[in-house]
């Protein structure tokens, strides 16, 4: 692929850039979905192509192709090259980059067991006894069983001669029942809903899972939600589980603080931030118990690599420390708005697209209370699991999620069943209500396989490590 | 580099002969070629152009059913991508109510390509943005926004005799724009060519707005009229078809729509219908099993219709096949790509005239739903909300969150406008006109 690459770089500098990158991917995936009994889908897709992007006359320009060669490369760039000088006829200040040593390198992600070698009807075998046990609890009206792969390898070189080759393997798989009472569907979903679970692993990530064994209780929860209470309306002190913080923090901590968004470039489309430059190193943006970290270091998670789509080194910054801002997640030409470097997330979801600032493993630090102490400590409130939906505004402000299942508190323990509970806010209040957070023991990292942004559409595999925390004086039941 | 929808039908009728092994078997060729242009801050900052052609493959062994895709078109990769599709089927289990693949059918192919959204180029696009950002400009307002372009080739084969093809292009766009403090404003287009566009007039719709929209205040919680602008009203039509409209939602009883066909469950002024023939319609008149998608009434006079079916869930269920189907493989379920619901016989005036007291909504933001079967929607409001004070557009109001049963709302329409938008792409539009609904559930605001 280097030939290719320099092949595109060679004719961008020709054309009398300023700035030149190109990325080959190649992109496989696989997807087994299981429904109520039913194999649904089972899928191979293969993809493969060339991205270009350019500086010319100060303005950014960008061109792919799925015909790789040295010829067609060549002719990529410049078609970037022409689309840079047509941008620059509605420019603004010319693209400056914050600086960065040019960097040769290779990164592999860890995967034990390609998932890709496994025979397909051991992995739909799992998929199909999962979903044949949730079957066999009476009362479910529904299930579903899914399991993948991905597997990337992505080579990207610079016009400063910096040259990275990277690869790694994505694992993921999940369980959902649903029970269907009057007027609603009731859902319970491992190990998380949306996708389930998903790692930078092989396949004992998936047989780590053990999706049958969880099976029975999935089912049977979804059914005891059919009689379980309504979730009240009123003002409580609410625990949330890790993978729901771990959405919580995506969406009201994670994207407001990327400085692409702060700066206005993703305005018209999912919106801007709450945040301001000024913010930094000012503002209070949650309680002394909120430290925040965004990380691309961490073995297995969703978000780690070894260098962004920029060619920066993967990185772990403090983005909120002990509740004060103190960084950004930022781009090589984001960074000079706040006078720093990049701290390394870019990235594109695939040849043919642009990097965006993405998160990596934006993550919620551990803090020292164990779970059992948690609930005990608690008089009376609401304890809440697993992500049902979600929905906050263009300024990451006011939120509204949704999840599967909650228990009431009474008196420092757990009672009974609450059925759909919502909860509603507003970022710097709710964080700044935040007063205890779960230990390491009670932390996890949570995979998310399905963060959308830009235009045209790019979804990103991120992450969020988190355990179960509390916030004080929350409005839930919304609507009920 | 674009492909003809010859070309593509080619391309699939040798992907076809390449899975002779299998007992059946159908390729989708999906060639797309396609150009954005992003602009914020009043200046260009992201513009990108991109060709991809899919060839994805479909083989029945049996009731066994696999899938491959590539975008490498040799012959070698082809039929890797055949050989992977032919393995993944004879490694999965029997599904007993598989029907097979479906049998050709007439379809009728519509010229709705058009020259000048393939000559669209970047300096055609960068014109485009400036002219909507000097409407920005000039009123000491900022936008952003995209301009794009582009033109899709599909094609399908099978076995059994399928072998249809059409393109079909697009353009379309968003502008927002901003002031101080806070003010901002909304304007989106869609359609086959950029020719149908007045791009400055588009910036000066959403700048309009943003100057109108200066210093929102508050608004407590409450049920309130509302006055939604199409593009609010194609989140809700959307939403509906996402997790009602379908046959498979219906078989599940997920859907509204399960065992209540024939019941009034909306205002008698509502109806909702899939239709890709409709002269208004710009999308494919196939669909991604090269079935004829055929009219749909979905809500009829308020009345649950008939569901959306393709091959698989037509079969299951007994009912002919409307032409739902998305590409393979779907454990989605069919759904309607064609949206459009009937205009009434109101203008926007006159649907503000009609409330004494109410709210006005440009467009929704990150909408998502909190329980299908009632269609309970949650999201916010933005870019253009304003309170209605005696019939008339008054003060301009932070953005507004709301959480409301979608079904109980549309028995609420006391109003529809003749005039309608198409919000979406050219792959899958929805034709909305405005609403008047009364009792809409507004339970928080920005902070």
């Amino acid at each position: 692929m280097r030939d290719v690459i320099e092949a595109a770089l060679e004719a961008a500098r020709t054309a009398g850039v300023s700035y030149a990158d190109a990325r080959v991917v190649v992109a496989l995936t696989e997807e087994i979905a299981v429904g109520y009994g039913v194999v649904e889908a089972i899928e191979s897709r293969a993809s493969f192509g060339l991205g270009v992007r350019v500086v010319a006359d100060g303005a950014w320009g960008f061109a792919a192709t799925r015909e790789v060669s040295e010829a067609t490369a060549a002719e990529t760039a410049r078609q970037a090259v022409a689309i840079a000088r047509a941008s620059a006829r509605v420019a603004g200040i010319p693209v400056a980059l914050s600086e960065l040593e040019p960097v040769v390198g290779t990164w592999s992600g860890g995967c034990e067991i390609d998932p890709f070698t496994v025979a397909l009807e051991d992995k739909l075998a799992v998929a199909l006894s999962a979903d044949e046990a949730m079957r066999a609890v009476e009362g479910v009206a529904l299930t579903k069983a899914h399991i993948g792969a991905n597997r990337y390898r992505k080579w990207l070189g610079l016009l400063d001669g910096s040259f990275v080759e990277q690869s790694w393997t994505e694992s993921g798989a999940g369980i959902a029942a649903y029970a269907i009472g009057e007027g609603e569907v009731l859902t319970r979903s491992y190990p998380n809903s949306h996708g389930g679970g998903w790692r930078q692993a092989g396949w004992a990530y998936v047989t780590g899972l053990d999706l049958v064994g969880n099976a029975t209780r999935v089912a049977e929860e979804a059914v005891a939600l059919m009689s379980a209470a309504p979730c009240p309306s009123t003002t409580t002190d609410l625990i949330i589980g890790g993978s729901q913080v771990g959405l919580q923090v995506h969406e009201s901590i994670g994207h407001p603080l990327e400085l692409d968004r702060v700066l206005g470039d993703e305005a018209a489309f999912a919106g801007t931030s709450w945040v301001a430059l000024g913010d930094l190193d000012e503002l209070r943006y949650g309680s002394e118990h909120v430290n925040v970290t965004a990380d691309a270091t961490i073995p297995e998670s969703l978000g780690s690599f070894g260098y962004d789509d920029e060619g920066v080194p993967a990185q772990r910054d403090f983005l909120i420390r002990e509740g004060l801002l103190t960084g950004f997640l930022s781009s090589r030409e984001s960074a000079t708005a706040i006078g720093r470097t990049s701290n390394g997330a870019m990235r594109a979801d695939g040849w043919n697209r642009i990097p965006l600032i993405r998160m990596t493993t934006v993550s919620l630090e551990p803090g020292t209370w164990t779970f059992d102490d948690l609930i005990a400590d608690t008089d009376d409130g609401l304890y809440i699991e697993t992500n049902n939906s979600w929905s906050i505004d263009d300024k990451r402000l006011n939120f509204q999620f949704g999840c599967e299942i909650g228990w009431e508190i009474k008196g420092g323990k757990l009672g009974r069943m609450i059925r759909r509970p919502n909860y509603t806010g507003i970022t710097p209040q709710f964080w700044n209500s935040c007063d205890a957070v779960c230990s390491a023991d009670h932390w996890e990292v949570w995979g998310l396989a399905n963060c959308g942004k830009g235009e045209p559409m790019q979804v990103a595999h991120v992450a969020h490590g988190a355990a179960p925390t509390r916030f004080r004086g929350v409005q839930v039941g919304v609507g009920r | 580099m674009s492909m003809t929808a010859d070309q593509a039908r080619e391309l699939a009728r040798r992907a076809v002969e390449m899975t002779a092994a299998a007992d059946e078997a159908e390729a989708l060729v999906g060639a797309e070629t396609s150009a954005l242009t992003r602009f914020a801050d009043n200046r260009i900052h992201q513009n990108v152009a991109t060709d991809d052609s899919v060839v994805s493959i479909r083989a029945v062994v049996g009731k066994r059913v696999g899938v491959a895709s590539t975008n490498r078109l040799d012959d070698g990769s082809l039929r890797a991508a055949a050989n992977s599709a032919i393995a993944i089927a004879r490694a999965s289990a029997e599904d007993p109510d598989f029907p097979g693949l479906p049998a050709p059918e007439p379809v009728e192919i519509v010229d709705r390509a058009r020259q000048a959204a393939r000559s669209f180029g970047p300096e055609q696009r960068a014109d485009a943005v400036g002219a909507i950002v000097e409407a920005s400009r000039t009123r000491g307002l900022v936008a952003a926004g995209t301009i794009r372009a582009a033109e899709h080739a599909i094609a399908i084969a099978s076995s059994r005799g399928v072998d249809v093809g059409m393109t079909i292009t697009g353009a379309g766009g968003t502008v927002l724009s901003t002031g101080e403090p806070s003010g901002t404003g909304w304007a989106s287009f869609i359609g086959a060519s950029p020719e149908l566009f007045e791009f400055a007039a588009i910036g000066a719709e959403a700048a309009d707005i943003a100057v109108r929209s200066k210093e929102p205040g508050d608004l407590d919680p409450g049920e309130y009229t509302v006055v939604l602008a199409p593009e609010a009203v194609s989140d809700i039509v959307n939403f509906l078809a996402y997790t009602g409209f379908s046959a498979k939602a219906i078989a599940e009883d997920r859907s509204f729509m399960a065992g209540r066909v024939g019941e009034r469950v909306m205002s008698e002024s509502i109806t909702i219908i899939d239709d890709a023939l409709d002269p208004e319609a710009i999308g494919l008149t196939f669909d991604y099993e090269g079935m004829p998608k055929k009219r749909a009434v979905l809500i009829d006079a308020g009345r649950v219709g008939e569901p959306i079916t393709d091959s698989y869930w037509a079969a299951r269920l007994s009912m002919p096949n409307s032409g739902g189907a998305l590409p393979a493989p779907n454990s989605f379920g069919p759904l309607p790509l064609d949206l459009q619901m009937a205009p009434g016989d109101a203008t926007i005036d006159e649907l503000i005239a009609a409330v004494d007291r109410g709210v006005y909504v440009t467009r929704f933001h990150y909408t998502n739903i909190e329980d299908p079967k009632t269609v309970t929607l949650t999201g916010m409001t933005r870019d253009g909300t304003f309170a209605i004070e005696n019939g008339k557009l008054g003060r301009p109001l932070k953005n507004l969150r709301f959480t409301q049963g979608a079904i109980e709302a549309l028995a609420r329409v006391k109003g529809i406008t003749s005039a309608r938008r198409h919000v979406g792409s050219e792959e899958s539009s929805t034709l909305v006109p405005a609403l008047l609904i009364e009792r809409f559930a507004m339970t928080g605001q920005t902070g």
